[in-house]
């Protein structure tokens, strides 16, 4: 028998790290060439197997997620589905994470594409005492079904016999629930043309607004198109605050109900720890007092009592202040008998006593104790759980979920979230999102030195904790209550939890600190030559003079107005300069922590505000400003009553 | 590398060239799922977060 000139193809395909490049290296041996897909630098794998005196071309698709590519790597892996349409499609998944990745699987089926499933890893699975009935999840799927090891070459035989004896096209998808399969059926009635990945795969994709698939209806409908356009447009319309969420929870169920007699877990109805511990942190009524554990264990005891207390102690109280102070001082003003160059160098607001010594001695034992903490957070995977917490603790006050993305990210960075804020669907979610990220949401790093910063005096963290609680949650809930509009609903896939792994921890660690310092020194640096030439010229002691009303009427003393003054560079700067008033023992515990709570509303930063301006405009941004700034200082205001009339903090 | 938030594989195209969305100069990647800043190692700490395993599992 001779090779006909185009071969029959078998295309792998499934998510990254599942293994794909091993099955393909087995299948393929040493015949393989690697090239860039046409127009794009995502490299595809092209070989050649002779299975059963056939041969076959083998195609190795980049990792995909989903049919709805987001990535360049998702839409070749995509194009190849659709254009070189193959004799035999092979999704690989890995066995311990199958529930995540049949979803899939179950996607690919509905578009009608030659599938067989190859369920790797099974050996590593099972050593996590899953179980599986292969045969079973054949049955429930009705597509054939392969367990393989695929790094010992485990099940090669069994998947060669399947693909040289593969018969035709998977069984019809099942159906969702009757509303959804009404508008699916409704819409890929109307598709006329014959379509790579269906008429039904195709009119979903169509509906979650797809728009490569649009664009390809469009030119295969021609003439049709105007007739399609309508119907699409009235389903989008009709459900554009839930139809991802409720396509993502039908092939849940799917999932599930596939899966119910082919796996089982070894010990019965005794989840693997992870998975309780998941559910425990997502759940409200576990999910709070751990989150409070968390905050306690990690940034009260941790950043707080050995960053900002025991490390900085040691770096600013002795090493600083007995050995290089001293040191440095003298020789810089070894350097210069004029005053004012005197001044600019290691003066009350020079660059070596406010650029240098809060970035090293006080910023960096804090920060670095935090980004510690948080890259270890981050690592366990669990952020994404933590979101999810809030938005359920959201719901049941009626606020928007979705608005939980930007600010969870805010922690990163509070510029990127506003921008991020953009994704949000009505302008109601915008200019909410927007306000509460100004407000309440410090970046990381800053809210890391405002909590270090309080840790110091039991009992102030607590109430700027619950103050910031509070502030927030009246804010969303006014908000919502005054701006009119539609309430989407958040969603996500939540990813495994996992231990943390100790390099990743400290590259992120390391990388963090890295980066924020290279932000903040330039920028202390900065501020502290436009504080010493306010200082020179007089026009500072204006500012202060100015502010001291202000100041006063929170209970603070005068000295405070430069801690202030330093915020509007920097909320992070600002906290440092509460630090120095605080170890010179100008403030009370009650000063300290009005003025934390003040700082902490005020806007974060320049860029922030500039941000803001780009993404809202002149108008709203100013608008958002005065109220931060009005709501900043009458909570200020209002809690140095409280605190003084009830004797909390005293 | 890995994304912190959602745990997909983030392309190694979108790359060190890093974020350019947020105005300042972060050195983050945003993750193309999710939008999540994931800190960009410089090259030195970058070679110490990707270990010799280079094309074993991908
Ligand atoms: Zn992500
Ligand atoms: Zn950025």
């Amino acid at each position: 028998m001779h090779d006909e000139v185009t071969q029959p193809k078998i295309v792998l395909i499934g998510n990254p790290n599942v293994g794909k490049s091993v099955l393909f290296n087995v299948l393929t041996g040493s015949y393989t060439t690697v090239s860039n897909y046409p127009g794009t630098s995502v490299e595809v794998s092209r070989g050649r197997c002779r299975i059963a005196d056939r041969t076959y071309e083998v195609l190795d698709t980049p990792g995909m997620y989903s049919l709805m590519p987001i990535t360049e790597e998702e839409r070749v892996a995509r194009k190849i589905l659709l254009d070189d349409r193959p004799h035999i499609l092979l999704h690989v998944v890995d066995a311990r994470n199958i529930e995540r990745m049949l979803p899939m699987t179950l996607q690919l089926i509905e578009a009608g594409q030659p599938l067989i499933l190859v369920v790797n890893i099974l050996d590593e699975a099972e050593r996590l005492g899953m179980k599986f009935d292969l045969p079973q999840l054949q049955k429930n799927l009705g597509i054939p079904v392969v367990g393989t090891v695929m790094k010992r070459r485990q099940g090669l035989d069994d998947l060669q016999r399947i693909i040289s004896s593969y018969q035709g096209p998977p069984p019809p998808a099942e159906p969702y629930a009757a509303d959804l399969e009404a508008d699916i059926v409704r819409l890929a009635g109307f598709l006329t043309a014959e379509y790579p990945l269906g008429a039904r795969a195709t009119a979903i994709l169509l509906m979650q607004r797809d728009q490569e698939v649009e664009e390809l209806v469009q030119r295969e409908e021609g003439d049709g198109f105007p007739l399609i356009a309508p119907v699409l447009h009235s389903i989008k319309f009709s459900r554009r605050a839930d139809l991802n969420l409720q396509i993502s929870l039908e092939r849940k169920r799917h999932t599930r109900k596939m899966l119910d007699g082919a796996l089982s877990q070894e010990v019965a109805d005794q989840l693997p720890f992870s998975e309780r511990l998941s559910r425990l942190a997502m759940n409200p009524i576990t999910g709070v007092p751990l989150l409070l554990l968390v905050l306690y264990f990690g940034l009260y005891q941790f950043v707080g009592n050995f960053g900002a207390g025991i490390l900085v102690d040691f770096l600013e109280g002795t090493l600083f202040e007995e050995y290089i102070n001293p040191a440095a001082i003298s020789f810089l003003n070894g350097l210069t008998d004029t005053y004012w160059l005197r001044e600019l160098l290691a003066g009350e607001y020079g660059l070596w006593t406010l650029g240098v010594r809060y970035a090293i001695a006080l910023i960096l034992p804090i920060v670095g104790t935090f980004f510690l903490v948080f890259s270890i957070l981050e690592d366990t995977g669990y952020f994404p759980r933590l979101a999810m917490l809030v938005d359920r603790v959201f719901k049941q006050i009626g606020l928007s979920g979705r608005a939980v993305i930007p600010m969870v990210l805010g922690f990163g960075c509070d510029t990127m979230a506003t921008m991020v804020t953009r994704t949000l669907e009505t302008k109601r979610e915008r200019v909410i999102a927007t306000i509460l990220l100004a407000l309440a949401i410090p970046c990381s790093a800053q809210l890391g030195v405002i909590l270090g910063l309080l840790s110091v005096v039991p009992g102030s963290l607590m109430v700027w904790l619950l103050v910031m609680i509070g502030v927030f949650l009246l804010i969303g809930f006014l908000s919502a209550k005054v701006l009119p509009g539609d309430n989407p609903v958040f969603y996500m896939e939540i990813p495994p939890m996992r231990l943390p792994q100790l390099r990743n921890v400290l590259v992120k660690t390391l990388t963090r600190m890295q980066s924020y310092f290279l932000e903040i020194l330039p920028l202390f640096l900065v501020a502290s030559v436009i504080l010493w030439a306010g200082k020179m010229s007089g026009l500072l002691d204006v500012v202060v003079e100015g502010m001291t009303p202000v100041v006063t009427a929170l209970g603070l003393p005068p000295q405070a107005s430069a801690a202030f003054i330093f915020g509007f560079f920097r909320r992070d700067f600002g906290a440092a300069g509460l630090y120095d008033l605080q170890t010179a023992g100008l403030l009370s515990p009650t000063q300290l922590t009005v003025a934390a709570v003040t700082l902490t509303l005020f806007v974060p930063c320049i860029a922030q505000l500039l941000m803001m301006k780009k993404e809202r405009g002149l108008k709203t941004a100013l608008a958002i400003f005065f109220f931060v700034s009005l709501l900043a200082f009458s909570t200020g205001w209002a809690l140095n009553k409280f605190l003084l009339t009830t004797g909390i903090l005293s | 590398m890995i994304c912190g938030f959602c745990s997909k594989e983030i392309p190694d195209e979108v790359g060190l060239n890093s974020c350019g969305g947020c105005g300042s100069r972060c050195r983050k990647i945003h993750c193309p799922y999710c939008g999540y800043a994931n800190p960009a190692p410089g090259k030195l700490l970058g070679r110490l977060l990707q270990p010799k395993k280079k094309k074993e599992e991908s």
